[in-house]
């Protein structure tokens, strides 16, 4: 059974707990930034930031809404990525799991061809090339632990347990939020183990919130690679 | 799906190439252990309450048992009351505190009117702070105000802070401040 992580934007407060006990678990740098006028910090994922509390102001039905997305790695059921990447030894799935790891040898691949190939557009590269994103604190659930950034949530926003545990909690919770947010929403549940749930329409939130068939997916020598199967596979084409 | 050339020669190459090796008997699956030890598997663990704000979350220290003590990680306490595991972002930051480049591990000195700081030596500045408290409460001492009321103050000192003391070094500071007779005693968390 994989592990899925719920995350409920309707009671999120925006605080970012996870995004710094992401940063202290994994031992990553700051990073330099200048005031931009939104409480927004940084203003987007990079090679030393894999979580990102998003933040937009949108005025909804005459009424000032602020938007939180904890954007992060969403751990596809079929990624893209890894897919693409087609090297177990760079992209892999912990089966026990379901996260989605990178390693040092993405260094090898193509970082451009894989961050486009994510329906979310999470990965990011460093100046060598090599590549990093969330890994859903693997070494930590292998241990009995929570994420980190699941520790961290003060308002339980953040959830993570057995997929099927995940699924039923999100879809109590749906139900929940629908009273106060009518056009509430979990997004691609069916495809991803983070699974969000959103108070609005999508697009408010990210560019990125939803997996769209205009960009990501895989590209034509990928979809062939998925064609081939376990032959394929087999072979290393 | 259609296969160009170069896909095609691709994949019969390849074919050919996995034919030969798997009848060689290789194991072509890759050997990965999943599980990664935690950096914090030999840590000592430690409880503390967060500094910052008057919610009072419990958190655990992971220190080295390399000797040389450093904090490896901090994070919420599950079996803490108050907050049961999470925290807040300044919270999750508290390692910050000790494992901190910019962090002063020296006591640093300003002379009056001098424009630089310098180092100097616990015992320097406990003695001067000592004296130059002692000196100003004891010039400044009132016991009697106008009225001929007794009052036993100064009101040439005043102390702001801290908000990052708990409960226990709190009382010990007030009965300090108290005892010289300070009664300008404020908290730097409603300034």
């Amino acid at each position: 059974m994989s592990k899925s992580i719920l995350i409920d934007t309707t009671i999120c407060t925006g605080c970012r707990g996870c995004q710094v006990a992401c940063k202290q678990w994994h031992n990553l740098p700051a990073e330099k930034t200048t005031n931009v006028g939104s409480f927004q910090n940084p203003q987007d994922l990079s090679f030393d930031t894999y979580k990102l509390v998003r933040m937009n102001e949108e005025i909804i039905n005459g009424k000032l809404e602020w938007l939180f997305f904890a954007d992060q790695c969403r751990h596809c059921i079929d990624a893209p990525c890894l897919e693409t990447a087609f090297d177990e030894n760079a992209i892999y799935k912990d089966s026990a799991t379901g996260a989605v790891q990178y390693t040092k040898t993405t260094k090898k691949l193509d970082a451009d061809e894989i961050i486009g190939s994510c329906p979310y557009n999470i990965p990011r590269k460093a100046v060598d090339g090599t590549l990093a994103k969330c890994d859903m604190c693997n070494d930590r659930i292998h241990n009995g632990l929570k994420p980190a950034c699941v520790t961290a949530c003060p308002t339980g926003a953040m959830q993570f347990g057995d997929r099927d545990e995940i699924l039923a909690l999100a879809g109590q919770r749906l139900e929940k939020a629908k009273k106060k947010f009518p056009k509430a929403m979990l997004l691609n549940p069916d495809e991803v183990n983070v699974i969000y749930l959103v108070g609005f329409d999508p697009e408010l939130y990210t560019d990125y919130a939803v997996a769209s068939n205009d960009r990501g997916g895989l590209s034509r020598s990928v979809a062939l690679r998925k064609m081939m199967g376990p032959f394929a596979k087999m072979m290393r084409v | 799906m259609k296969l160009d050339r170069r896909d095609f020669i691709k994949i019969s190459g390849a074919t050919a190439a996995g034919i030969a090796v798997s009848g060689l008997g290789f194991d072509l699956k890759q050997v990965k252990s999943h599980a990664g030890m935690l950096k914090t598997r030999y840590a000592k663990e430690s409880t503390t309450i967060c500094c910052y704000c008057a919610v009072g979350c419990g958190a655990i220290v992971h220190t080295s048992k390399r000797g040389d003590g450093r904090v490896m990680n901090i994070e919420g306490d599950p079996d803490h009351v108050i907050n049961q595991g999470s925290l807040c972002s300044k919270g999750s930051s508290i390692k910050q505190l000790v494992e901190n480049e910019n962090r002063l591990t020296e006591p640093m000195y300003r002379a009056p009117y001098s424009d630089k700081w310098q180092t100097v030596s616990w015992d320097w500045a406990l003695n001067n702070i000592a004296d130059r408290v002692k000196k100003t409460r004891d010039e400044s001492f009132e016991k009697t105000n106008a009225k001929g009321q007794t009052v036993n103050r100064t009101t040439k000192i005043a102390s702001v802070g801290s908000a990052a003391l708990d409960n226990e070094e709190c009382w010990i500071y007030q009965s300090l401040m108290r005892s010289l007779g300070l009664v300008y005693i404020e908290h730097q968390a409603r300034i």
